[in-house]
């Protein structure tokens, strides 16, 4: 007990005195070699078409008023993306920044035809109790269709046949 | 089986997310559907373009129809018949303002909720039980469809529903609706009578009366009617001086003897007593906690919709008072200042119609204006027009109330209320042969409330918007029954006028201004005959003004109201008679003078008194420095002026120190009503008018000695609030007492009618108060004031020019240009010729309207 009273104190053991012996050290972990190997099938421009023309879609859809089309582009994708062999750290950013630039081009186009989109995201942003910018709207609805992507994607993937590969 | 578990995750997920985003969960709206760039609520962005010229088709029209635009976005409408002109009229409202029109029927019709979600039904009960929709139902209900009134509710209904249809086939709706996903329905006469009747609550129904029972109760009806009296002690300046007839009553029930004001200042010259000493008085615990509960609902409603501040200023000016112009008149209507406005301008021409002016959206016609030969503003009157009943029931008879010595089966009406968010809410309101009960807390309390009680008024404003004389104005004004107005007058000719249209509830027996026994001997009797209201025509003086103040003097034979949040203490009223009488051969310039003026009488009146008070005690260096600002100061009330800002908290804190202990030992329970029975400065206009008189004619008053404590003189009092005042100010403001200004204490706020913060204008440091003539009503952050300046001379038969502007802008959308652009104009001061009668033939933008 004496001992355990100077615990802390100048003089006193150390605590690693008191354990067991460290255990022998393990071998050393393999070092990680990146590989510029592609997993995926196909040329690179050709997906990155599909993803300009997937994103036109989605601005066209929101014009027309079908709100739910960057959910189909998700699921679209997430098939595409399983069959092309894309893994999901690639095809999940590609998918959301697809619906969000889709929705942003929607809104775009808009303010380009003399819309006060601006100010009108502001007062959006308002009647809805949030901080009243102009950003914060326009951050919320790409968020809205960013989210509807990405469970589209999702659903995608998961129900797309062919062999499981790692994910990550 | 890790796959399946997958599949079933994103499925669930994936259903989850559409489900949110299509249908909204509780108060979240369906955001998918909410923030489509295409369709949601971005497509307001359309709305708020500057419009350009074009051509529409407008289904109901009988004729082609010109809307020529100034670069205000103010409206010359021109039509070849008057339905065509009301009906594009409706257009233009709802293509401008439909969100506010919008917000204020589903107030008036208890649909709160349904837009904005369980936060909006107490108001939405409140409203149903009060029962706007009731009487705009049975109004309707009994007027003919061929009437004038009903063919321009109709025409005007059909406007509105085009701009409807247009947006629902465009998409293209105010952003509240793209956001909440609930949709205006077809508006129907029904809808503008509903806010006929929210404007009349605006401005007619008080809770006073209630407020009367608490004070009974903790004060004593000595105090009470000491201090809260029916005549006001100071000197007033009715713009009807008499000589007065009593012509009895108007039928209501024929029966009925007029109270007179002779006989309830008899009731209430009863001896003064202590607080505790006579407690109590006729109110019972019972009345005073329905009292409570029906403030308590009140308490719930948006800003605005109890009256309780006075409201306007209204002057006319003939002969050798006006130059250039054989008569002048000019306006500026009190109310809550929203963004968008309460009004909206429009110049209106068809066959036998040429009218120019404010119209209210919702409503077709214009309320105040010039036609091709009168010109009319309005201001309240401000006479009592709700009173309380509280019904005798019994365990042993539910559902019943005693009248007229037999048991009645009260009426039930039932409403669901449609809760967005939520599920909807089921209410019962109960009437009796007063109206509907509004509370049974404690005691049954039902009211009497002439805004219940259907008025023509918009017949009514039809016919004054034709009229050619007073004497067809006056003819007119005879119909109207609620809001009781003081309606000023002034035309081509050279005449002016005034005459208080509207209906004077007056009670055989009982104290009006307290919760009656409803057993029927107090029911409202009758009404005063149109004969005898408050009129004026011609008057030798030149000059007419109504600033709310008692329209009449105190030997007027009928009972109109008591001091207490009914009349303004007439410091406005006084200030525009003195620049009237003191002015000759003005002009325009010289009236808007007038409606900018920052002076504050009852400051001209207390500050010498106050430094006369100061002369005979210490003072601090920082007091002699307060002080001294005082002595120089003209009682104006400006922006940078650190005596206004002295003045103004000075006179708080002699209220709290004269009336504080009073209320602290009788225990007032003022959180049941801050503005009703708080002691704030330009609140309790009895308490501001007797201690102004006490303090220059009775500075021994009992009232300065407080109960219990040592003997106190107004002087003494004053010197001690002006004490505190010091230390408060250099608390809150720091430096020097000369860098103290009113404007750093005091601002406007404009709040959206949304009640979003960031789509409202302001704070703003702001001069004035509640008592200059450019007013701002309610304390230091002032949200009601002139809500509309107008001035219009008439220079010869049928030639009238015509100013005006109001705070904001035509357009309730913030993207438009014209949401806020008469805003800087109306804050320095400034004024926009208005359209001709006749409107503009041309403008920056027309359109043209098809059949």
């Amino acid at each position: 007990m004496s001992d355990l009273n100077r615990l802390g104190k100048r003089g006193s053991y150390r605590l690693g005195r008191l354990g067991t012996p460290p255990a022998a050290p393990k071998s050393p972990p393999s070092p990680h070699y990146p590989t510029w190997v592609p997993h995926h099938r196909g040329p690179v421009g050709l997906w990155l078409l599909a993803c300009l023309g997937a994103a036109a879609v989605i601005a066209v859809g929101a014009l027309v008023g079908w709100w739910f089309v960057p959910f189909l582009a998700g699921l679209a994708g997430g098939v595409a993306s399983r069959a092309g062999g894309w893994r999901l750290r690639v095809a999940l950013p590609a998918a959301v920044l697809v619906a969000a630039a889709g929705w942003g081009a929607a809104l775009g186009w808009l303010a380009l035809r003399g819309l006060p989109e601006a100010a009108v995201a502001r007062v959006i942003a308002a009647l809805a109790g949030l901080p009243a910018h102009a950003a914060v709207a326009i951050a919320v609805t790409l968020l809205v269709a960013a989210i509807q992507a990405a469970a589209g994607l999702w659903l995608g993937r998961a129900l797309a046949p062919g062999p499981a590969r790692p994910v990550g | 089986m890790r796959r399946v578990l997958n599949v079933l995750a994103a499925l669930l997920v994936s259903a989850a997310v559409l489900a949110l985003f299509a249908f909204g969960y509780g108060p979240v709206p369906a955001l998918g559907r909410a923030l489509d760039p295409g369709h949601g609520a971005w497509t307001s962005a359309a709305g708020g373009q500057p419009i350009h010229s074009q051509t529409l088709s407008l289904p109901g029209l009988a004729h082609p129809v010109t809307v020529a635009f100034t670069s205000h976005g103010v409206a010359s409408i021109r039509a070849a018949d008057d339905d065509d002109v009301v009906l594009a009229l409706g257009y233009l409202h709802a293509r401008f303002r439909l969100t506010e029109m919008d917000l204020e029927r589903r107030l008036g019709e208890g649909r709160v909720s349904q837009l904005a979600g369980p936060a909006g039904l107490s108001s939405d009960k409140f409203e149903l039980r009060l029962g706007l929709l009731r009487t705009a139902q049975a109004e309707w209900a009994a007027t003919p469809r061929t009437s004038p009134g009903g063919q321009t509710l109709i025409a005007y209904s059909r406007g509105v529903n085009d701009y409807l249809a247009r947006a629902r086939r465009s998409g293209e709706w105010p952003s509240i609706y793209g956001l909440t996903g609930v949709y205006p329905s077809a508006w129907t006469p029904v809808d503008s009578l509903v806010l006929q009747g929210v404007l009349t609550q605006q401005l007619d129904y008080t809770t006073t009366p209630l407020d009367y029972a608490i004070l009974e109760r903790t004060l004593g009806p000595a105090h009470t009617m000491a201090w809260f009296p029916i005549l006001p002690p100071g000197q007033q300046s009715p713009y009807d001086p008499g000589p007065y007839k009593n012509r009895g009553l108007a039928p209501i029930a024929p029966q009925a003897t007029a109270v007179t004001t002779a006989d309830v200042q008899q009731r209430a010259a009863a001896p003064a007593a202590g607080p505790g000493t006579d407690r109590g008085g006729g109110v019972t615990a019972q009345a005073a906690r329905a009292a409570a509960a029906i403030l308590a609902q009140a308490d719930a409603l948006p800003p605005g919709l109890i009256h309780q501040y006075p409201d306007s200023n209204a002057w006319a000016a003939n002969g050798p008072k006006v130059a250039g112009a054989k008569a002048m008149l000019a306006c500026d209507p009190h109310l809550p200042q929203t963004v968008p406005s309460i009004w909206y301008q429009a110049a209106l021409s068809a066959p036998g119609l040429s009218v120019t002016g404010v119209t209210v959206p919702g409503l077709p016609g214009v309320l105040i204006g010039h036609n091709a030969h009168i010109a009319w503003s309005l201001t309240d009157t401000q006479n009592q027009a709700t009173l309380f009943y509280d019904e005798r029931t019994s365990k042993s008879h539910p559902g019943q109330y005693f009248w007229q010595g037999a048991w009645r089966r009260m009426r039930h009406v039932s409403y669901t209320i449609p809760v967005r968010g939520g599920s909807a809410a089921h209410l019962t309101v109960n009437i009796t042969v007063h109206g509907p009960v509004m509370t049974q807390a404690g005691q049954t309390t039902s009211v009497d409330w002439m805004g219940n009680i259907p008025s023509p008024d918009l017949t009514v404003l039809l016919a004054v918007n034709r009229a050619h004389d007073f004497a067809q104005f006056r003819a007119a004004l005879a119909g109207w029954r609620a809001p009781t107005q003081n309606f000023v007058y002034a035309d081509d000719q050279g005449n002016i006028g005034a005459i208080s249209a509207g209906y004077y509830p007056l009670v055989r027996h009982g104290d009006p201004w307290l919760p009656l026994p409803g057993t029927g001997a107090d029911d409202v009797a009758g009404v005063i005959p149109y004969a005898s209201v408050p009129q004026v025509y011609d008057p030798p003086s030149h000059v007419v003004a109504t600033a709310n103040q008692r329209p009449v003097g105190p030997s007027y034979p009928y009972y109109i109201g008591t001091s207490a949040n009914f009349f303004d203490p007439g410091y406005r009223a006084g200030e525009i008679y003195a620049s009237l009488h003191a002015g000759s051969r003005m002009r325009p310039a010289g009236f808007a003078a007038i409606q900018l003026s920052l002076t504050d009488r009852l400051a001209q009146q207390i500050v010498p008194q106050l430094l006369a008070a100061l002369r005979h005690t210490h003072l601090t260096t920082q007091q002699q420095a307060a002080a001294a600002l005082l002595h120089g100061w003209d009682a104006t009330m400006a922006q940078n002026s650190a005596a206004a800002a002295l003045w103004w908290t000075f006179w708080g804190d002699y209220l709290r120190a004269v009336f504080k202990p009073w209320w602290k030992a009788a225990k007032v329970p003022v959180r049941k009503d801050p503005p009703g029975l708080a002691i704030l400065p330009q609140s309790q206009f009895s308490l501001d008018q007797v201690l102004a008189s006490w303090t220059a004619d009775d500075p021994a008053n009992s009232a300065f000695s407080p109960p219990g404590g040592p003997h106190r003189t107004a002087p003494q009092v004053m010197q001690a609030a002006f004490a505190t005042t010091v230390a408060h100010l250099a608390a809150t403001l720091h430096g020097a007492p000369s860098s103290w200004a009113w404007g750093r204490i005091h601002s406007r706020q404009f709040p959206s009618v949304t009640q979003a913060d960031a789509l409202g204008y302001g704070p703003r440091a702001s001069g004035a108060d509640a008592w200059t003539v450019n007013a701002a009503d309610g304390g230091l952050v002032s949200h009601q004031g002139p809500s509309w300046r107008m001035i219009v001379a008439w220079a010869g038969p049928g030639t009238a020019t015509g100013e005006g502007v109001y705070p904001g802008g035509q357009s309730e959308n913030p993207a438009s240009p014209w949401y806020e652009d008469q805003m800087e104009d109306w804050w320095d001061g400034r004024y926009l010729a208005m359209p001709p009668a006749a409107g503009y033939a041309a403008g920056r933008v027309v359109w043209s309207l098809r059949p």
